[in-house]
């Protein structure tokens, strides 16, 4: 396999607060391959936004690369000044974010916005403007030219989720981060959204980050997928290995809980007893060992293991080693 | 069996302008509809789901049912009598009858208030106080698989679930016959929603309460309720036995919507309806099929007038000019 575009190495995270050391990222390790969609699923609090926080260097300013690194097209993203970073941000990596209604300035029309963020291109306005309207025109915004003189408020929630996927790709990104684009909309628009992201990958051939807790939005866009849990990334796979040979407990968990998954109606739906345990003071052993049904003892006092279950796929969970 | 809440031709119109605006504007007809005439029943110990995208009038009425909305046409029965209509304090013996779950759980909570005191208001509002408050709070927590020290918390102390317990908690109160629960299970994470669900679930077993659940997670629907309506700009366009209208399903919409709620299946053949476009806005009602402007198999008649009523089977209704073909089996 070719460099990734993104490689994230051991990372951790930590989150500096007056109780104490949240522990909020654990040896991550993370590849994006370039022009291949990579899903990361997981529940709140499990660390997904943090981890984003730390790729595009948008931390919160209690916030600490504890260890590990980030290789963003083979460049460390630690040891690069603010400078450099700023044309990295929006140009080789952009995003989208989960709220379209705060993602865009109400006071400035479209077409201005989207002619700013061309600013680096030594082209004239006009032809930013048409670069614009063609974008719009590609994402389904009928009769773009004269819409890039509306505000905001003019389109509809659907419109303006598609209007900040345009306004990602117009600089032709390595990267596109997304995050939990579609929670916002209803179902229907939600299926347009993902058609029209993964025609759009399919052309610009860029690598997409894509996070969501929505299991059947991963499940049709992503290539690769990791799962999550309280700050680790406790499995990761192709696509299939995820969904049909699912290795560690908490995602067998996680897929079994989905309603949607489940063929017979049922009053009582499956759910993963307890909570989330403190960042703070983590549990000795798996992460996971308290909610998991087929806990040992192994499990509560040893770190488990990264068990290869496949290529490029793998667990980390005593209970899979042979 | 009686039902116990029945709604008849619900109508719901907003005003848009002022009366004068309206006078000098000409406009004889100011007003937009939100509600366009729904009927449905709920019986004791029944769950019943209203399912539709943003904006198609679901919370509308769930607010008729609590006379937050003015009514505009149609009768709205609870224990055979009407609600339409009653004054304010005649409405209120009825609200001791009919709880609300919000949508938003940390929101509906007030910030400055203990959960013993967000507890307590129902009583309060109701002049039922209890003589020992702290007992019955204790018992509505422990209803919600809730410890009762956490009577002595802040809303920003709990989680999202533990808020959305509170919620049912609240909603449980002053012994409802009915809870209205709006988006019971928006933004929580699968594990959690299951709980809340078997939650609501359990309280329906054990005190025989009656649901109305407002969602657009179809999902869901399909396990916990008895019958559902499918919604689309004020009007039911599919309703009836949850069974029969995911299995059987005759309206192009609801197609489209239960295709929209695929398994996550990475190799599954997606048979996606796809529906472009997003629901019109009130103002902009098409005429005709509300839906023809999406419909994939739209013809020329959807577009000039409204289809009638047709009856599928018992209880099962859609309103379609060529509704799909009824599968084999």
């Amino acid at each position: 396999m070719a460099e990734p575009v993104l490689d994230i190495r051991n990372l951790s995270v930590n989150y500096l607060t007056p109780r104490g050391t949240v522990k909020a990222l654990r040896r991550i390790n993370l590849q994006v391959p370039s022009a291949k969609v990579v899903g990361l699923v997981g529940e709140s609090g499990c660390g997904k936004s943090t981890l984003i926080s730390a790729v595009i260097r948008l931390m919160a300013e209690n916030a600490r690369v504890a260890a590990g690194e980030i290789r963003f097209t083979g460049k460390d993203m630690q040891q690069l000044s603010s400078r450099d970073l700023r044309a990295i941000r929006g140009r080789d990596m952009s995003m989208v974010f989960q709220d379209p209604m705060t993602a865009l300035n109400p006071v400035f029309t479209v077409g201005r916005q989207m002619k700013d963020i061309q600013y680096r291109d030594a082209v004239s306005g006009k032809e930013k403007l048409k670069r614009a309207s063609d974008m719009l025109s590609l994402v389904g915004i009928p009769d773009a030219v004269s819409r890039l003189d509306n505000y905001p408020h003019h389109f509809s929630g659907g419109m303006r989720q598609r209007i900040t996927i345009a306004m990602a790709l117009l600089v032709q990104p390595k990267l596109l981060i997304a995050d939990e684009p579609t929670t916002a909309l209803d179902a229907t628009l939600e299926v347009q959204i993902i058609r029209l992201l993964k025609d759009l990958q399919a052309d610009f051939q860029c690598a997409i980050l894509f996070i969501s807790h929505h299991l059947n939005v991963i499940a049709e866009l992503c290539d690769f997928v990791g799962v999550m849990y309280a700050g680790e990334l406790v499995e990761k796979g192709s696509v299939r290995d995820i969904f049909h040979r699912p290795g560690h407990p908490y995602t067998r968990a996680l897929l079994e809980c989905d309603p949607s998954v489940i063929a017979e109606p049922t009053r009582f739906l499956p759910t993963i007893p307890g909570e989330i345990p403190s960042l703070i003071d983590l549990p000795e052993g798996c992460i996971f060992h308290d909610r998991c049904p087929g806990a040992a003892q192994v499990c509560k006092n040893t770190p488990p293991p990264e068990v290869s279950l496949a290529e490029h796929h793998t667990a980390a969970c005593h209970c899979l080693e042979v | 069996m009686e039902p116990l809440l029945e709604v008849a031709h619900l109508r719901v119109r907003f005003k848009t302008k002022s009366a004068v605006k309206a006078l000098i504007e000409k406009d004889k007809d100011p007003y937009i509809d939100g509600v366009m005439g729904v009927s449905f029943a709920i019986e004791p110990g029944r769950t019943y789901g209203l399912v539709g995208e943003s904006g198609s009038g679901k919370t509308t009425v769930a607010r008729a049912i609590m006379g937050l909305v003015p009514v505009h046409s149609g009768t709205i029965r609870f224990n055979g009598e009407n609600l339409v209509g009653l004054s304010r304090d005649r409405i209120k013996p009825f609200r001791r009858d009919i709880a609300l779950m919000f949508q938003d759980p940390a929101g509906s909570l007030s910030p400055r208030l203990k959960i013993r005191s967000i507890l307590a208001e129902p009583f309060r509002i109701h002049g039922m106080m209890p003589e020992n408050l702290s007992v019955e709070v204790a018992r509505l927590l422990k209803m919600v698989n809730l410890s009762p020290s956490m009577g002595d918390l802040y809303p920003h102390q709990l989680s999202g679930g533990q808020a959305r317990r509170v919620g049912v908690a609240r909603a449980l109160a002053l012994s409802p016959k009915l809870i209205i629960a709006d988006e019971p299970t928006a933004g929580l994470d699968v594990s959690v929603q299951g709980e809340i669900l078997n939650l609501m679930a359990q309280l329906q077993n054990d005190m025989g309460l009656s649901f109305l659940i407002i969602t657009h997670n179809l999902a869901v629907v399909r396990h916990v309720s008895d019958h559902v309506a499918i919604m689309y700009l004020g009007r039911f366009l599919e309703q009836g036995p949850t069974q029969t209208v995911f299995h059987h399903m005759r309206h192009p919409y609801t197609q489209a919507l239960l295709s929209a709620h695929a398994s996550p299946d990475p190799d599954a053949v997606h048979h996606r309806i796809s529906i472009s476009g997003e629901i019109p806005g009130l103002v902009s009602r098409p005429q005709g099929c509300e839906f023809h402007t999406r419909c994939p198999g739209v013809r020329e008649k959807c577009r000039r007038q409204f289809p009638p009523r047709e009856d599928a089977g018992k209880d099962h209704r859609y309103y379609c000019h060529y509704p799909l073909s009824v599968p084999e089996n």
